[in-house]
């Protein structure tokens, strides 16, 4: 974890060169809060990020407050609290794509402008726009990198998230169209999904190596701990046959990767969404608006969603990481404002 | 009496034991990598663990409570476990002995809140369930702690003898620590007859408050063994550890032939009900059974098990109404 | 006339017939709870910034009146002797019906209502039928029956929220009336009134109390007890599905996540309200009243511990010290009316 954090303060100190001439003209009384739809490790880059922008804007603060469960109903309490409390601006990642809909549409009332990070609201929405990775699209393309490595044929397993996480059925879809695609070469033989929490991951991904571990020839995962259990599991048995890609950055499946257990991730940008997030949120309180025909890409939710990057690393990548979404945050953050926001 | 329980204690364990033999059987015919050295070694570290669990349950159920802070215990304890060798660096089995400490610690809490009080089980540990995994909440903020030693980690991992895990190792020690326990040694006997009939405990001279803190205190401490034994398996301190045990601990002892109101419990049945669960969720894997279906499977099985055992009882009954 | 709340909680009453009569306002726990309330309210109105104002007394009050409809879900059957673990999984399951039929058929919102109630309806008179004809405590057959519920909920939806429901049902979990007031709190009121109502002037409620109070007594004075507890379970599913219907009407959709895994998350809310309430876990005695205030205490200080920044995560445990608390307080409280009455 500390070398994460570390990799992060790295990432914040490049990002700040680009984004130094625009914290001259900030809301000092912007107060942003990062909420996260429940305790994830993914999310914990967002506090950092917070933190960073704040400084590096000269906000009031970038605070990361975490519902106590991944629970909508524990989601809308703490965000209504959190308007109570005085926090004007909202990095929210939807409990529900709907459900959240309600809760925002009250916070942009109470005069705190929203946007939805690392995962998208139902249109329509009172969310300036959304600032995520294309999940389908990121498990298509870990998918097909996987189906390289298999040497085009084979049989996958495809461990997966909650499944009352609606991206969870988007991720199964495209996992299952990167295969279609091989005209019958590959075949996805198993999901097992509801296992993104340590213990029932542990289980049900062993019991299934064990008895099928002969007959898969390829892994994908598209949650962080389902990636971590694979990972650990693919090292206690010795296997290099079997060929995995997950996804997130946890420690244990990049070190997998430089081991050679695991042959690649798919990285997504927790850190670029809640700094560029942030930064964002304060543009908008300042007197920007979002521009009426700025290059927003389309998804199955919304058609004002700007990809936060996701990127595939193996063992040749995997030690500059951090260098690769640094550089996917910067990319956006040049000319974030220029294509996004109109500004007075 | 003694003649009945013994003999309702025979047929406890045996109709676990013959679906449990049938489906290893038919399972390992089907699917030969069933009883693979690599799958008997997952199966059985699953079913080490559980079966701490679930003996952390079926102690309480023994003195006719029940205590549904088991899964809350096992989490804080687990993080405790974990945290201590993080942040503080103590090593491992000083570690141990604390983590195990403050399980004991929080089942005697429940048992003299409990014996004092006169105030359901139930309540009480629902309270202290919502607080100790409020303390495991609070201390983590739900993040897991990482610092597990190798020695742990390896301990969790690894084998010790053929395909047997290590983790074997603590929970048959606790199966027959609690086995000795109920057939032998006196604070046992008081448990089951503080079970089965509490007035005629008392009225025999056993304290039931002493007895009811003990049942707790032993309560915990193996719920903080059950944390202790999945850090070393998952390799990490989990907040969420825990979270997942309640439908468990009640299955296991249940399908063993528990009797809920208390006073009759098999160590050897909940070792078997552990066993059933543990092949059934890897059977689900085993033959690609749809993941949407496991709740409903270990539902029904509960259900199935309480049908059982309720027709025994009405047969026991009978018999008995015969006998007479 | 005090034998029945003279008797410590938990304990096993002795006596038959179901009393009405407390031991006077004062000394009763609603008297207590609301001491407590207003002394909470006024220490958080002092210490934090926003908690009287209207847009938090408005959200305030919409986590209330369905915290009171969780509550009065599960008090309804530990009036009953008997308990129902499964009050989360029928509420959602009731709503994924609802949604079913309203975004299947285009069900207008009162038919989707009429649905939902009816699901919940069936689904506790599944539970009490099991209960009745096992003869299995209802611990153990809710316990299983939650399993198979919410897997079986997942199974036919896919894990799939609704979300393409009347804009009616969004636009009432939005409604402010007068500016602060949820009709949410008014439905739970209503609610309140109406199980008032049951309990005190029905030979209903006064069998169910009978039935709850000694199954024995009862059945000798010619009450079929049977079919009391299977009302008793039956009443419990309806309050469910409407809690269930009004967390819809908060979030705009039905989400199969919306009570936590397999509805768990409601289990200590539904078991906070009665218990503060003075409604004795051993049945046969029962405090509408109590359930009322017990929840909006619960609620309250939620929300009041959130505004004061305790954090989020510590929150919980505050709850259980409370409850612990809240048994303790009461337990003393009748100790001394009883030794006082004595004395006297």
């Amino acid at each position: 974890m500390t070398k994460t954090a570390h990799a992060f303060r790295l990432l914040a100190a490049g990002l700040l060169l680009s984004a130094a001439t625009t914290a001259a003209h900030a809301a000092e009384d912007t107060l942003v809060a990062l909420v996260p739809a429940g305790p994830h490790p993914y999310f914990s880059a967002w506090e950092q990020a917070g933190k960073d922008a704040a400084k590096d804007f000269g906000l009031e603060g970038g605070d990361y407050r975490v519902p106590p469960k991944w629970e909508l109903s524990q989601q809308n309490q703490l965000l209504e609290s959190l308007v109570t409390q005085g926090y004007n601006g909202f990095l929210v990642f939807p409990g529900d794509p709907v459900g959240g809909n309600g809760v925002v549409s009250e916070l942009v009332e109470q005069g705190a402008p929203v946007i939805a990070g690392g995962g998208c609201l139902k249109e329509p929405s009172d969310a300036a726009f959304c600032l995520g990775t294309d999940t389908g699209n990121s498990a298509y393309i870990g998918t097909q990198e996987l189906i390289k490595r298999m040497g085009g044929k084979g049989k996958i397993a495809h461990f997966a998230g909650f499944l009352v996480d609606p991206n969870t059925q988007l991720r199964i879809d495209a996992v299952n169209k990167a295969a279609a695609e091989t005209n019958g070469a590959v075949e996805v033989v198993q999901v097992i999904a509801d296992i993104d929490a340590p213990e029932p991951a542990e289980e049900k991904i062993n019991a299934y190596l064990a008895a099928h571990g002969n007959e898969v020839d390829g892994i994908v995962t598209t949650a962080w701990i389902p990636a971590v259990v694979s990972a650990n599991a693919l090292r206690k048995m010795g296997d290099k046959r079997i060929k995995m890609v997950g996804i997130d950055h946890d420690e244990v499946v990049l070190q997998a990767i430089k081991d050679g257990f695991v042959d690649g991730t798919m990285l997504q940008n927790p850190y670029g969404q809640g700094y560029i997030g942030t930064f964002a949120l304060d543009r908008l309180r300042s007197g920007c608006t979002v521009k009426e025909d700025a290059p927003f890409a389309s998804t199955a939710l919304t058609d004002r969603f700007i990809d936060s990057g996701t990127t595939f690393v193996d063992a040749s990548g995997v030690d500059n990481y951090v260098g690769a979404m640094q550089a996917i945050t910067k990319e956006i953050m040049a000319d974030f404002e220029t294509n996004y926001l109109t500004c007075e | 009496m003694q003649s009945m329980l013994g003999k309702a204690a025979n047929t406890d364990w045996f109709g676990p034991l013959v679906v449990v033999i049938a489906a290893v059987v038919v399972i390992g015919a089907i699917e030969p990598t069933f009883l693979s050295a690599f799958n008997i070694q997952v199966l059985l570290s699953a079913i080490a663990v559980n079966l701490v669990i679930a003996l952390a349950q079926m102690i309480i159920i023994a003195i006719g409570q029940m205590n549904l802070s088991v899964g809350a215990i096992g989490g804080l304890v687990a993080i405790a476990f974990a945290g201590m060798m993080e942040v503080w660096g103590i090593p491992a089995p000083l570690a141990l002995v604390l983590a195990l400490a403050i399980g004991l610690a929080g089942g005697l809490a429940n048992g003299f809140i409990v014996a004092k009080t006169g105030i359901s089980a139930f309540i009480i540990t629902l309270a202290s369930l919502s607080f100790f995994k409020g303390l495991n909440l609070g201390i983590t903020e739900a993040q897991p702690f990482y610092g597990v030693p190798d020695a742990v980690k390896a301990f969790g991992n690894t084998n010790m003898i053929g395909p047997i895990p290590w983790l074997v190792l603590p929970a048959a020690i606790a199966g027959l620590g609690i086995w000795y326990l109920l057939a032998k040694l006196r604070i046992g006997r008081q448990i089951l007859a503080v079970g089965g009939n509490p007035h005629a405990a008392e009225l025999s001279g056993i304290s039931i408050f002493q007895t009811t803190v003990w049942a707790h205190g032993l309560s915990g401490l193996l719920a903080a063994l059950g944390g202790v034994m999945v850090v070393a398996r998952l390799q990490i301190g989990q907040p969420s550890i825990g979270d997942d045990w309640l439908i468990l601990s009640f299955a296991a002892p249940v399908i063993g032939g528990a009797v809920l109101a208390g006073g009759h419990v098999s160590v050897a049945g909940t070792a078997l009900g552990v066993v059933v669960v543990a092949i059934i969720t890897q059977s689900l894997v085993l033959f690609h059974i749809d993941p949407f279906v496991v709740q409903v499977v270990l539902g029904a099985l509960i259900l199935w098990a309480v049908g059982i055992n309720r027709w025994r009882e009405v047969r026991v009954e009978r018999r008995l109404r015969g006998a007479s | 006339m005090q034998p029945a709340s003279s008797l410590p909680l938990g304990q096993p009453r002795s006596a038959g017939s179901p009393s009405f009569v407390r031991a006077g306002f004062l000394g009763g726990n609603e008297f207590g709870l609301i001491v407590l309330i207003v002394v909470f309210a006024t220490l958080f109105t002092l210490a934090t910034k926003g908690f009287a104002s209207p847009f938090n007394l408005f959200t305030l009050g919409r986590t209330m009146g369905i915290d009171i409809l969780i509550g009065f879900s599960m008090m309804v059957v530990i009036v009953s002797g008997g308990l129902n673990l499964a009050v989360g999984a029928i509420g959602v399951c009731a709503v994924m019906a609802a949604g079913w039929a309203m975004e299947t058929f285009g069900l207008p919102w009162p038919l989707g209502l009429a649905v939902c109630l009816l699901v919940g309806a069936a689904l506790g008179a599944v539970n009490g039928e099991a209960i009745v004809r096992s003869g299995v405590h209802s611990f153990i057959i809710t316990l299983a029956t939650m399993s198979i519920f919410f897997g079986g909920m997942v199974f036919l939806s896919r894990a799939e929220a609704f979300r393409e429901l009347p804009p009616a049902i969004a636009a009432f979990g939005k409604l402010r009336l007068m500016g602060f007031l949820s009709p949410l709190l008014l439905v739970a009121v209503a609610t309140a009134l109406v199980l008032g109502w049951l309990y005190r002037f029905t030979s209903l409620g006064r069998r169910m109390l009978a039935a709850g109070a000694s199954p024995k007594a009862a059945e000798v004075s010619g009450i079929r007890v049977d079919r009391t507890i299977v009302g008793c379970h039956i009443l419990s599913g309806v309050l469910a599905a409407l809690a269930g219907a009004m967390l819809t009407a908060r979030h705009g959709a039905a989400i199969p996540s919306m009570a936590g895994h397999l509805g768990q998350d409601w289990l200590l809310p539904a078991f906070l309200a009665p218990v503060l309430g003075g409604t004795l876990l051993t049945g046969g005695k029962v405090s509408v009243l109590g359930t009322l205030l017990g929840a909006m205490l619960v609620s309250m200080l939620t929300n009041g511990l959130l505004l004061l920044r305790v954090g989020e995560f510590w929150v919980q445990a505050f709850l259980g010290l409370l409850l612990l608390t809240a048994v303790l307080l009461d337990l003393g409280r009748r100790r001394l009316l009883a030794r006082h009455r004595i004395a006297v």
